[in-house]
């Protein structure tokens, strides 16, 4: 088995989760236990889902990530799905998937841009 | 039609489903194949595997390198002995599942690969056969 850890890494208010390459079912059953588990212990206002080593998007994969994010969002989070490569998004959109309701960015850069723009900073003075 | 290699592999848990797509990729990739079409057979075969894994528990994969006068293909044939598909015209239908809303089912796999042969018999089992054609 090749390396199947899901990093986790708070950066500011954000939840950073990268997953690996080919990930096995329990990896990805896992991924939402753990992300679930983050949120509430370090309560960031985000999530941003980096998928840019995946190589594979099968249904099972792409429903967790979907209903992680509905989750995440009952929750009171936000998350944004980053970098899938484009080899997944045409199998993905030919094979049917639709991963309605998330929001997606090409990069993590771009991801953590659309969070604050969703979450804009309040000023206190 | 002659087979240039072939072999097999059982799925029978979950992990085999991994398996059986780090197979396809091996082959997929050593075909030559375009790293989209590479993403599109690994893909198909994670469904095919998932749904014999899902709907009968136990099944084989099996794996062929194709030679149509010079036109090199990759089949993978998935059989298991299960309950079988009553209604294959249904199956085909998009988006129609029955285990657990898993799987977009044989529709979308179809439109991954060049071909796809569903041999269904009530009672006896499934076999599923895909294929993809190297583009020259």
């Amino acid at each position: 088995m090749t390396n199947q850890n899901i990093s986790l890494v708070k950066v500011r208010n954000t939840l950073l989760v990268t997953m690996p390459a080919d990930p096995d079912d329990v990896t990805v059953t896992t991924l939402q236990e753990e992300v679930l588990g983050a949120m509430e212990e370090y309560r960031p206002k985000g999530l941003v889902l980096d998928i840019s080593a995946v190589e594979t998007l099968d249904s099972f994969f792409a429903r967790t990530i979907t209903e992680t994010s509905r989750m995440v969002t009952m929750m009171g989070g936000q998350t944004v799905i980053a970098g899938m490569r484009p080899s997944v998004a045409i199998t993905a959109t030919q094979l049917g998937l639709t991963m309605v309701g998330t929001f997606t960015a090409l990069t993590v850069d771009r991801a953590l841009d659309l969070l604050t723009h969703l979450h804009p900073r309040r000023r206190i003075r | 039609m002659s087979d240039l290699a072939r072999g097999n592999i059982p799925i029978k848990s979950e992990n085999d489903i991994v398996a059986a797509r780090r197979v396809v990729r091996d082959l997929a990739t050593q075909l030559c194949f375009g790293v989209t079409d590479v993403t599109r057979v690994i893909t198909a075969a994670s469904e095919l595997a998932r749904n014999v894994f899902l709907y009968v528990g136990a099944g084989v994969m099996w794996w062929s390198i194709l030679d149509r006068s010079g036109e090199v293909g990759l089949e993978l044939t998935f059989e298991d002995h299960g309950a079988g598909i009553p209604d294959v015209e249904q199956a085909m239908t998009p988006g129609y599942s029955t285990s657990r809303g898993l799987g977009l089912g044989l529709p979308g796999v179809k439109r991954l690969m060049d071909e796809m042969e569903i041999h269904t018999e009530v009672g006896k089992g499934t076999t599923v056969r895909v294929r993809k054609w190297l583009r020259k």
